[in-house]
């Protein structure tokens, strides 16, 4: 039975090639344009590892920079599995910070305002979520659509409300005052910024991986994910696992939010994320919605995004090449089933 | 059932030199061998002689080797090994475009046309060469195939708004139209009704006598032996033999298709205990709103199986569904034992004990991405000892799919296998394994041996025999008459949402049975 459970199935092989084939083509592609740039690409990639895992300090930034993209992540694969595209998880982080920062500043301080922000932080993602999954469970309302849209809601709303009702007095930019210091997030490694954030969605890896394959929920997910019919035909309550595995997605979305602000900000900014909500939608697909897998998805887009920084000023090449390969990743991975299926046909490929 | 030969005797006793190069062969298969990537073998060494202007049977079970074998002459699989020969030539045959050029069609168990164009545009579609739709060519080809043929069929009409019947004679004249040659017929019966299966007989004779050849894969052997000139019998993906049908009877041809038969069990009827489920003037509405059961009263006893005749589309599938709860009633009642279930959640039904084999298997029955052991957990997922307090025990799943693989004799490699692997025999026998281990009180069983093999409709019968003998109530839809005979106690027909008679199984009047299922009466 333990053995059974080792052996890798051909499932779970297919998508680690269909990952690493994705992966391969990103690079190969940027290569290119490393070439074109008269950039030696082999060298442009050595320095782009080392300024993500350099050294001690560049190793926990990329730890803190993977933190909100793999709490991100950890939730759209749930929605994902039961094939309901989340596209709003950019949204439902900005509303999860903006509220788990009032809740710290309206509380003051202690131990209580710091699991109060989390709480609250984390609801307000799930609220943000719960609008189009009523939509979408009551009305048939397509949820991509509604999730996409509530982005623009939300982020914008954030903005009005750090512009205005809870602007910081003692600064010159549209921000929110800062968190009282006792509900920051710890240090967990001194010297650096590694917060206690990072071992928090470590530790959701494990709980995500057990909802979805140990559960009576994860199950229901997968079933009414794979097949609908079948999953009304065995009397399961469809909308009810749909609306759920989509709050709970943002829910997760609410925590990263809230996370980065803890961990990182410690206030509410117009810039408190450059787009963690889609980074996590390729996470998810290039993770085929496995826990373990996106942890690893969302390690090496942090690199990805800590390396061409260094890379930047080493070989000036413009940031702009985090969204080129983060694009060129979303595609691939897209690509990739007709890809791997077409390298089967010609006898390349044997799985 | 007599069978009538229709077939001329001009080919059965024709001598033919069995060399692939002899021009009388339309196809000529050497040494054909597929192996799929999972490791199936379908077919191997494959020689096989098909000549020009003959209907040529390819019979057997289902998983030996018949589609796939077609689906090589007609471009769509490749095989590993082997020849092909077309009039005496070898041909390489990349695509189904390949062999379109060479004059060969496939009429696929599920059709190919688009519900939404009209039969016109369909078959524009095919044959369109430049970017300009003539439509006017096209109804002058239609026009002239239509009239060769002898059919009658309406290029104005939409695709969904035909019969079944109908539609499959539109992929036909679609075929013909793009100057085919070679018609390869999959199943093409098991979709029709008794009354449409002698009129496409019909075309097929037609077909013979316009010189095209007809190959026509098929399991039912009255078939074969009704309406082909040679039979060829395929058994786990070899050729058993090729005969001509003159020489063949059905007691050969069975020996032949199975190894090992199993002796046809000695059908007791039921001993009928107290009414279990009742359904009282049910109305109940289809997908597109009409009416569709109209003032259903039905019983079925403990302990009885309650055979429901009639031809499909008569409101039978909404039927099984406002029972089950996946419809919703307009008016009537639906009681079991004293308890009314109308418009109960299909959760609420389920667990109240009716157990439910739907026909649509792989899309309702089963997650074929899932394990085997998820599958056979999709009803009591929710319970102990599948799991304890919303946590899954997969031990008890796993323990749970191997005791009922060996009692079914499922052919799976492992318990945790996903079912999209098995054979849709296999696929069925675990929906079957499921459903009667639920232990329910009442057991619906919707076309439970439709496409399955003859060993593998015969064990499901004997399970429902069984299940009968436990003082289970079964409720069995069928379009297959030979089914409902065989083991009902009770005949209802239906027709247009109504039961329109009931016969019991020592009083049967078989024409007056067909009759009613036709809404003559």
């Amino acid at each position: 039975m333990v053995e059974r459970q080792l052996t890798i199935s051909r499932g779970t092989k297919r998508s680690i090639v269909k990952a690493l084939l994705s992966v391969v083509l990103t690079l190969a592609v940027t290569s290119v344009v490393f070439l074109i740039n008269n950039v030696n690409p082999i060298l442009a990639f050595i320095y782009m590892f080392q300024g993500a895992f350099g050294d001690i300090n560049l190793a926990s930034e990329t730890m803190i920079r993977m933190t909100p993209i793999l709490i991100v992540s950890l939730g759209l694969a749930v929605s994902f599995k039961c094939k309901i595209w989340n596209i709003g998880a950019e949204g439902q982080l900005y509303i999860g910070a903006m509220l788990g920062t009032i809740a710290a500043i309206g509380i003051g301080g202690g131990p209580l305002s710091l699991l109060a922000a989390l709480v609250v932080g984390a609801v307000g993602g799930l609220l943000w979520a719960a609008g189009p999954a009523l939509m979408k469970v009551k009305l048939g309302i397509n949820e991509v659509i509604t999730t996409f849209l509530m982005n623009f809601v939300g982020i914008y709303l954030v903005q009005w409300m750090i512009s205005y009702p809870f602007r910081s007095p003692d600064t010159y930019f549209p921000e929110s005052s800062a968190i009282p210091s006792s509900s920051a997030l710890a240090v967990i490694l001194p010297g650096t910024r590694l917060h206690l954030g990072v071992a928090l969605a470590l530790a959701l890896v494990p709980l995500v991986y057990f909802l979805l394959e140990r559960t009576t929920f994860g199950y229901k997910v997968k079933v009414v994910g794979e097949n609908p019919e079948a999953a009304r035909y065995g009397g399961m309550e469809i909308g009810k696992v749909i609306f759920v595995s989509l709050v709970f997605s943002g829910l997760l979305a609410g925590l990263a939010g809230i996370t980065e602000v803890m961990g990182i900000q410690f206030r509410v900014r117009g810039s408190l994320s450059p787009g963690y909500g889609y980074t996590g939608i390729v996470v998810a697909l290039l993770g085929n919605n496995n826990p373990i897998g996106v942890a690893l998805a969302s390690l090496f887009l942090a690199a990805i995004m800590n390396g061409s920084s260094t890379l930047a000023w080493t070989m000036n090449i413009p940031m702009g090449i985090v969204d080129l390969m983060q694009g060129l990743l979303f595609i691939f991975v897209l690509a990739s089933e007709p890809l791997v299926r077409f390298l089967e046909r010609r006898g390349v490929l044997k799985l | 059932m007599a069978i009538t030969p229709l077939s001329s005797p001009f080919f059965e006793k024709r001598e033919v030199n069995s060399t692939p190069q002899n021009e009388e062969y339309a196809i000529f298969l050497k040494n054909i061998s597929k192996t799929f990537p999972n490791g199936t073998v379908a077919n191997q060494d494959v020689t096989l002689g098909i000549l020009r202007g003959e209907v040529h049977a390819i019979l057997g079970e289902n998983g030996a080797g018949k589609t796939t074998l077609m689906r090589i002459i007609s471009g769509i699989l490749k095989p590993d090994k082997g020849e092909i020969f077309i009039d005496g030539k070898p041909v390489k045959i990349r695509d189904p475009r390949d062999a379109s050029r060479l004059g060969i069609g496939m009429v696929h168990q599920h059709f190919t046309l688009i519900p939404e164009f009209t039969v016109r545009e369909n078959i524009a579609l095919v044959l369109a060469t430049s970017p300009w739709l003539d439509l006017k060519k096209v109804d002058e080809k239609i026009a002239a195939v239509s009239k060769d043929m002898g059919l009658e069929i309406d290029p104005e009409s939409k695709i969904e708004s035909l019969p079944v019947g109908k539609r499959q004679l539109v992929e036909i004249l679609r075929l013909l139209c793009q100057d085919v040659r070679i018609l390869i017929l999959d199943e093409p019966t098991s979709v029709l009704t008794p009354i449409e299966v002698d009129s496409f007989f019909k075309m097929i004779m037609n077909l013979k006598s316009s010189g095209k050849t007809v190959v026509l894969i098929t399991h039912k052997m009255k078939e074969a032996l009704q309406i082909s000139d040679r039979i060829t019998v395929l058994r786990g993906g070899r050729v058993i033999r090729t005969i001509p049908t003159s020489d063949a009877n059905e007691a050969l041809l069975a020996s032949l298709v199975v190894e090992g038969m199993l002796p046809a069990p000695t059908l007791v009827r039921g001993t009928p205990g107290d009414i279990i489920l009742k359904v009282e003037s049910l109305k109940v509405k289809d997908d597109r709103g009409r009416i569709a059961v109209d003032g259903l009263n039905l019983t079925v006893r403990s302990g009885e199986i309650v055979g429901i005749a009639g031809v499909a589309g008569n409101g039978q599938k909404e039927l099984v569904e406002a029972i089950t709860g996946l419809r919703k009633v307009e008016s009537g009642a639906v009681k079991l034992l004293s308890q009314d279930i109308t418009n109960k959640p299909t959760r609420f039904i389920i667990e109240k004990g009716i157990s439910y084999i739907p026909e649509d298997r792989m899309h309702r029955g089963v997650v074929l991405t899932m394990g085997v052991h998820e599958n056979l957990a999709l009803k009591c997922i929710e319970k102990p000892p599948m799991s304890k307090s919303k946590i899954i025990d997969r031990r008890s799943m796993v323990k749970n799919a191997e005791s009922l693989i060996s009692k079914f004799s499922i052919k799976a490699s492992d318990p945790c296998t996903s079912v999209e692997n098995l054979s849709g025999g296999n696929i069925q026998k675990l929906i079957v394994a499921r459903e009667l281990s639920n232990g329910g009180l009442v057991l619906i069983a919707e076309q439970p041996t439709a496409g399955l093999d003859i060993k593998a409709s015969e064990a499901v019968h004997q399970k429902l025999v069984e299940l009968r003998s436990m003082g289970v109530g079964i409720l069995l839809v069928s379009s297959d008459l030979d089914e409902i005979m065989k083991l009902s106690d009770r005949i209802c027909v239906i027709f247009g949402g109504k039961i329109v008679g009931e016969f019991m199984p020592e009083n049967l009047d078989v024409e007056r049975l067909s009759r009613l299922m036709l809404g003559a009466d």
